[in-house]
């Protein structure tokens, strides 16, 4: 459920009885989860005689998330609470560009190259990033892993691009 | 008496180098994240899951709880010093503890703070020891029915002593009970709601969602606020770390009613060391005789959250090593540091793990001890620590994350899931959601489903069994006599006033 609904645009469209968009929002974003889960786990088995099926408890569950979320929404209509909090784009974008990197190029590349990428990469999700420092910080970083992760802690990973090794 | 016999087996595992190599480790790490702000101790915790792989069982516990206990060290000294909380649990310290510093008294407030978590943790030290045997012995007195009621009243325990909104928290609950319903059924080995991808046919990882959402979420939500956090680094020059008589005699009975209050909510399911050092603050400034001392400089306002988060912090291990119920997130990871390991948490864990189980204990009382020794002499380099920038800290974090949540299969698919996470976690808290009862669910839910499973077999479909079991039913009572008074307009108003001294 890797789903992450972006709801920063929806200030602005939720109707005048909303009185918490926050929790409107939350609550609706539960619902759909538990819907979303519902869909997945309909295939599974359900109860036979008294004893559970495979889909017996995801369905419990997804039911008691759609109440309970269907619930926070009711409250964003009832009750005033807080806006939606503003969302920024640069930490987000580079945070999750640095691991989508690393699991890419993990495999490919090794490790030494696509940490110090990452490292970049992640850098460029602050704006007060100074970059002299940060390659040096990010070079020394890379080598500590390199000498922590397989020598010392024994766990295997290539360390180097596949090309350069054969 | 078994308890000296366990005490003194446990020590001398605890004794053996490599354990005191990890304890040493586990508490300087612990120490290090206590001092930096803007990164927990859950995710220290869930970053370090995949180091323990390489180490022997005990040895990778032993320096997991150092940890966590290790932290509660830290976070009150750069509370006390430049008035920066590292941790939540230390909020409320930043409160007196700076003002002391202030007034040119930081030594003091230190020396206070580090006497009263060794003397609680001395204390918790030896709860453990004593209530983990008959605690053992009553679960296994427990039926599948007893276990699911015990889990719903932890589940809502969690709920009452968080902050914020009681709804929210079960949703939370749910929905990382539903989260763990991904990948293979136990029972009949059917796939679930994992769409053919080979990764989550055994569910999402544990580190992985723990990562995703305490780890990466946590950096995304700091970069908002711009890398740069408001630092006034007052380096004071602390002298005389003795504390006068006076002192001494006024936080004497506030550490010994910390530490007894620490100790109680360590043992709540929910509770933990943040709530413990709330409320053991809130109850300091009801008891005293002059209130307005609070917030000005009272020894007392350091002495007794300092006592009572590292009380809280090491009994929360007894419902995990008796029960193998985790009452906190952290607890939750030590689950499953403890699976990685092929050890299944619950009652028998104490029966056929002495060593473990002794040892960690023992291993406690030895690092606070070491604590005490690291916090107070070498507080100048802790403090100077907090010069790293946090533009070199995150990215940093980043890597090292991913290439700990990497190496726990090898897969880089973990590693996408651990960022996706991340950013429902930051989505999470930008809505008020608390991802600490999601965490818990999830743990807890296979747990739950199973033994829901086996009391309906056993009961044959029969639902009343949770009600006609006397246990389960007084457990459910409770659970649901907990739940109401919660909602309830004066407890509520009571509950948020003790979260309310953290805005100050």
């Amino acid at each position: 459920m890797s789903d992450t609904p972006s709801e920063a645009p929806v200030k602005s469209i939720l109707p005048e009885w909303v009185r918490g968009p926050q929790d409107f929002v939350g609550g609706l974003a539960m619902v759909a989860v538990a819907l979303f889960a519902l869909w997945a786990s309909s295939d599974l088995q359900g109860m036979h005689g008294f004893s559970f099926g495979a889909g017996t408890a995801p369905r419990m569950f997804a039911v008691l998330l759609l109440l309970l979320g269907a619930a926070v929404a009711l409250m964003g209509v009832l009750k005033d609470g807080p806006a939606i909090a503003a969302y920024s784009w640069r930490g987000p974008l580079f945070v999750s560009a640095a691991i989508v990197f690393f699991a890419v190029s993990i495999r490919p590349f090794g490790l030494v190259v696509s940490a110090f990428a990452a490292f970049l990469i992640a850098a460029l999700g602050s704006h007060e990033t100074k970059w002299v420092e940060a390659i040096i910080v990010g070079a020394c970083l890379t080598i500590g892993c390199a000498l922590l992760f397989p020598y010392v802690l024994g766990l295997p990973m290539p360390m180097f691009p596949r090309f350069l090794i054969q | 008496m078994d308890l000296f016999a366990n005490l003194a087996h446990g020590f001398v595992v605890a004794f053996s180098p490599i354990n005191l190599l990890m304890c040493l480790i586990g508490a300087l790490v612990g120490t290090l994240v206590g001092v930096l702000p803007g990164i927990g101790t859950i995710a220290t915790v869930a970053m370090l899951l995949p180091i323990t792989f390489g180490l022997p069982p005990v040895g990778a516990l032993i320096m997991l709880a150092g940890i966590y206990y290790g932290a509660q060290y830290g976070g009150s000294t750069t509370s006390i010093l430049v008035n920066i909380p590292g941790e939540a649990t230390s909020v409320v310290t930043a409160l007196d503890g700076h003002q002391m510093a202030k007034q040119g008294r930081a030594g003091p407030a230190l020396a206070i703070a580090a006497i009263g978590s060794f003397f609680a943790g001395c204390v918790a030290t030896v709860l453990i020891a004593v209530l983990g045997a008959p605690l053992t012995k009553l679960a296994l007195a427990f039926g599948p029915a007893e276990y699911f009621s015990l889990m719903v009243l932890g589940l809502i325990f969690a709920v009452v002593l968080a902050k914020g909104s009681v709804l929210k928290a079960v949703a939370m609950i749910v929905f990382g009970l539903l989260l763990s319903m991904v990948g293979s059924d136990i029972e009949t080995g059917a796939s679930r709601m994992a769409f053919n991808i080979p990764e989550l046919a055994d569910g999402l990882g544990f580190a992985t969602v723990a990562m995703g959402v305490f780890g990466f979420a946590e950096i995304i939500r700091n970069l908002d606020h711009g890398a740069e956090m408001d630092r006034n680094l007052v380096q004071q020059k602390i002298t005389g770390l003795m504390p006068t008589r006076k002192d001494l005699a006024d936080s004497t009975p506030a550490i010994l009613r910390g530490t007894v209050l620490g100790s109680i909510l360590g043992i709540l399911p929910g509770g933990g060391a943040v709530i413990a050092s709330f409320a053991a603050y809130t109850l300091e400034k009801k008891l005293a005789k002059d209130p307005k001392r609070f917030g000005r400089g009272a020894i007392e306002g350091v002495a007794a959250p300092e006592s009572a988060n590292n009380a809280a912090a090491q009994t929360s291990f007894i419902p995990l090593l008796t029960l193998g119920i985790p009452p906190n997130a952290v607890m939750a990871l030590m689950v499953g540091a403890m699976t990685i390991h092929g050890i299944v948490p619950g009652p028998q864990v104490m029966q056929k793990q002495p060593d473990l189980v002794w040892g960690m204990i023992a291993s406690m009382w030895i690092g606070n001890l070491m604590l005490i020794i690291i916090n107070l002499p070498l507080v100048g380099i802790w403090v100077r620590l907090l010069r790293v920038p946090y533009r070199l800290m995150f990215p940093s974090i980043v890597v090292f994350c991913a290439i700990g949540i990497y190496s726990v299969n090898n897969a880089p698919v973990d590693v996408v899931l651990a960022g996706a996470f991340g950013l429902i976690g930051y989505w999470l808290i930008k809505h008020d959601f608390e991802p600490a009862p999601l965490l818990l669910g999830m743990v807890l839910g296979p747990l739950m489903e199973e033994n829901l499973r086996r009391a309906l077999l056993i009961s044959r479909g029969d639902w009343s069994v949770f009600v006609s079991r006397p246990l389960s039913a007084v457990l459910l009572a409770i659970a649901a006599g907990l739940l109401v008074l919660a909602v309830l307009p004066t407890l509520r108003a009571k509950r948020d006033e003790v979260f309310v001294e953290s805005e100050g």
